[in-house]
């Protein structure tokens, strides 16, 4: 028993033998994870401008993403926009305006909205899978065979993946705030009674181009950061089936931590920056 | 049956299509049943296998594995939510301060976190951390045999591993949502006060004038509503789980995707319900 989940440790180096030491290393345990991750975004970076770009498996990964996202991408912006112009609209007719629904509906897809969801998307059907699928690899030491063959499975596999999650995201985000914009042009329209012609010219009244290109930024670093973070922890898989639930677990909360932090800095430098 | 094989040979591609509708069916009815079952078995859990259930309790509000080195779900949880307040800081202030009315940003936190916000970051927080270390469980427990070895012994396997935590989920949430809405309150009045210079004494008399208490209790509700199903359909997809280690790692992909549509749709559907047609929402006061 005891033997069996030392084993399952990261190998051990002599200090772990104490029991300072023990505690020593389930402290830096975490550390470890940010050098391993740091490790891996530099060899990507430098992989992905010195060597061949691994075209054929680009597109097949972005073909894999898109399929896997799409479908969750609609079904989640409808409710979410459809919730936030629910909410807006409460408070414009109360107000008496509420011609301006269009200008809501507009702040909270394009801004917010729109990046959130690309964030569930992404992370929730795009980074998962990725992360199941290397992860299966790992276990199945396919990528040390890959080593063997003397091909560099972060030229090979993981710079085509962290790419086509990037350019996913990209388009992923453009696909969510429109739909989820037709959405609450619909709700509000049919269900609460707003002038369609107040709605559609009401949309452009603060929300501007400058705010498209910061969603599209936004959308474009959540796609990179769940592409690094789902191929970081499907390629130190370990042990076994319960080891890759994991991972994938693992690679989901990660990354809504990261891009949520993400997202707020994002926002608030994009007004700096616009304003 | 050579009625059946006339029918397969003359319309394959049909055929195939009916197959696959009715499997799609099947699965549906499948699905519904285990939910019902586990929904029923909570009151037999709640009586036979209350050990476990305490267990679940520990290991969801504290985590497993690298979860419980950063501490575990209710750090998550408060991450999300101070993030989302920040967010309700950054995005409000610069919103209203563009037509001259930043005062209200305390009013824009009162309104927009209890009814929009804390419901929807709370949903995905629980499905990614508990919910998803559920099925990565329940997963590698169905491919190691485990649950069969359960059933063989004579313990009930969706009394003893779903409905345990199904209940564990619901329990957990309750001070979790806590935690999230005073970090989401904090974090909005933080980010306005001091990093945009906003005077604490404007911010907190339109956060109060428009605090309604009965929002923030009808935004409880929609969480636990959302726990519930959260945890649900992440155990369904545990509990059935196949095809080796890569199964496992699909089954949680797969849960994760399901309970974020799910959850958005029973989010939208529970507030509309609670708030109505009017909103329930008077500015004059």
């Amino acid at each position: 028993m005891a033997t069996s989940s030392h084993a399952a440790r990261p190998p051990a180096d002599a200090l772990e033998v104490t029991a300072l030491g023990l505690i020593g290393s389930t402290a830096t345990r975490p550390l470890r994870g940010v050098g391993g991750f740091t490790i891996l975004v530099l060899q990507t970076l430098m992989t992905s401008v010195t060597r061949r770009f691994a075209l054929r498996e680009f597109l097949e990964q972005l073909w894999f993403l898109a399929r896997v996202s799409a479908v969750p991408a609609f079904m989640l912006s409808i409710p979410y926009v459809v919730m936030a112009a629910f909410t807006f609209n409460i408070l414009l007719i109360e107000f008496g305006g509420a011609d301006f629904s269009g200008t809501g509906a507009a702040i909270s897809a394009v801004n917010q909205i729109g990046p959130l969801v690309t964030v569930l998307v992404v992370t929730g059907a795009g980074a998962s899978a990725m992360c199941a699928d290397l992860g299966a690899r790992t276990i199945r030491e396919e990528i040390d065979a890959l080593k063997v063959m003397g091909i560099d499975p972060i030229q090979a596999l993981i710079v085509p993946r962290v790419v086509a999650a990037t350019v996913t995201a990209l388009l992923l985000s453009a696909v969510v705030t429109l739909v989820g914009l037709i959405g609450a042009f619909f709700f509000s329209v049919f269900f609460q009674h707003v002038t369609p012609g107040a709605f559609v010219a009401s949309m452009t009244l603060i929300t501007g181009t400058s705010d498209v290109i910061i969603s599209t930024v936004k959308a474009a670093l959540f796609g990179l950061t769940a592409g690094l973070i789902a191929c970081y922890q499907g390629t130190t898989v370990k042990g076994g089936p319960a080891g890759v639930g994991n991972a994938v677990n693992e690679t989901v909360v990660m990354s809504f931590v990261l891009l949520f932090v993400i997202n707020i800095i994002v926002t608030a430098i994009g007004f700096k920056v616009t304003t | 049956m050579s009625a059946n094989a006339v029918v397969r040979q003359r319309y394959p591609r049909v055929t195939a299509r009916a197959v696959s509708v009715r499997a799609w069916w099947q699965a549906l009815g499948e699905q519904t049943r285990f939910y019902g079952h586990t929904l029923y078995a909570v009151l037999f859990a709640l009586g036979r296998y209350r050990g476990e259930m305490l267990r679940q309790i520990a290991a969801m509000s504290m985590g497993t594995g690298a979860l419980a080195v950063v501490g575990g779900t209710v750090t998550v949880v408060a991450f999300l939510t101070m993030s989302t307040g920040g967010v309700v800081a950054a995005q409000g202030y610069n919103q209203f301060s563009q037509i001259g009315v930043e005062a209200l940003t305390g009013f824009g936190s009162a309104f927009l976190n209890p009814r929009l916000i804390t419901p929807t970051t709370a949903a995905i927080a629980l499905a990614a951390t508990v919910g998803a270390g559920a099925t990565a469980q329940l997963g590698a427990m169905r491919i190691n045999e485990e649950i069969d070895a359960l059933e063989v012994m004579g313990i009930r396997a969706v009394a003893y591993l779903a409905s345990t935590r199904v209940a564990a989920g619901v329990i957990v949430v309750i001070p979790l949502y806590c935690v999230a809405i005073v970090l989401a309150f904090l974090a909005a009045r933080v980010g306005t006060t001091a990093f945009y210079g906003q005077s604490t004494g404007v911010y907190d008399h339109y956060f109060h004038t428009f605090l309604v208490p009965g929002d923030v209790l009808r935004s409880f509700a929609v969480t636990i509503v959302v726990a519930v199903v959260v945890m649900l359909i992440h155990t369904y997809h545990g509990f059935n789980a196949a095809g080796g280690p890569a199964g496992v790692g699909e089954a949680v992909g797969r849960a994760t995707r399901t309970s974020l549509v799910i959850s958005a749709f029973v989010i939208l559907l529970v507030t509309m319900a609670l708030y109505g047609q009017t909103g329930n929402f008077n500015f004059a006061g």
